[in-house]
């Protein structure tokens, strides 16, 4: 068991936060954040993988893909769609080649 | 600088250097946000000044709007019992209030070299809790503070002739 200093530390824990304060969030929030808060966590689920070692390029350029692009949400909306779509079609690159 | 400079230079900035903003620049930033109008002059605003990176790792954790590692964070918030001197529509008034009151923050904080964000996305409960704010303040705006690692472009704007009615609406 960690002890609670630990915990805050701990990148499953900061993942778990973002998940439980994005869903009391959304009730409030403009509708497309509910995509965005998912983009988010899913760099943010790539950010832990990498620590353990459990990524290929591919999945990187996903992370780095929805750095750059998820701040689209706040000044383009149907770039930002664009830009889920472009995520969801490199995710079936990567299991179609699986 | 001019002020129209200013405001239309100021960016929502969400990368930021690890480096330190001296308090004095920080008591400037809030110094500035006391000088905002306020309806009736009830002045419902009560503002937390966070440095500490261990609180501010915490409110990051309970705020999916945070990007960056700030060095500072302003939490604004309104008293809900002065907001209630401005009768029925003391709680809209004070939101007005507490946001002239980050803006005039922000524009101070860019005329100093200083990034900043405003974010409403963060756990209100949550937040509560981390800080002790009593109950009859509700924190409503976090302001987060730094150094920018860069300035972001502006943002598409509705222009003038969209926005503007001249003497009646259309």
């Amino acid at each position: 068991m960690k002890s609670s200093d630990d915990i805050l530390s701990d990148d499953h824990f900061k993942l778990l936060a973002f998940l439980i304060t994005s869903a009391r969030g959304c009730v409030d929030e403009p509708p497309l954040y509910g995509p965005l808060r998912l983009a988010d966590a899913a760099a943010r689920l790539i950010e832990i993988m990498g620590k353990e070692g459990k990524v290929v390029p591919e999945i990187l350029e996903l992370q780095k893909l929805i750095e750059d692009k998820k701040d689209l949400v706040m000044y383009d909306e149907e770039g930002f769609i664009e830009f889920l779509d472009e995520l969801s079609r490199k995710l079936a690159e990567i299991i179609k080649k699986s | 600088m001019e002020l129209l400079n200013i405001i239309k230079s100021r960016r929502s900035v969400r990368r930021f250097k690890d480096e330190k903003i001296p308090k004095e620049r920080l008591m400037k930033i809030l110094e500035a946000g006391i000088w905002a109008p306020s309806g009736s002059n009830i002045q419902p605003w009560e503002f937390i000044l966070v440095t500490g990176n261990d609180t501010i790792e915490k409110i990051k954790l309970i705020s999916p709007g945070l990007f960056g590692i700030p060095s500072a964070l302003i939490v604004l918030c309104i008293n809900k019992k002065r907001a209630e001197k401005g009768g029925r529509a003391g709680e809209s008034t004070a939101l007005m209030d507490v946001s002239m009151a980050a803006q005039n923050m922000m524009l101070m904080a860019y005329s100093l070299g200083i990034g900043s964000c405003p974010i409403v996305s963060f756990n209100k409960t949550a937040l509560k809790e981390l800080l002790d704010v009593p109950e009859y303040v509700e924190p409503v705006l976090i302001i987060s503070l730094g150094y920018p690692e860069f300035w972001p472009k502006p943002p598409k704007r509705r222009s003038l002739k969209e926005v503007v009615h001249v003497e009646k609406f259309g």
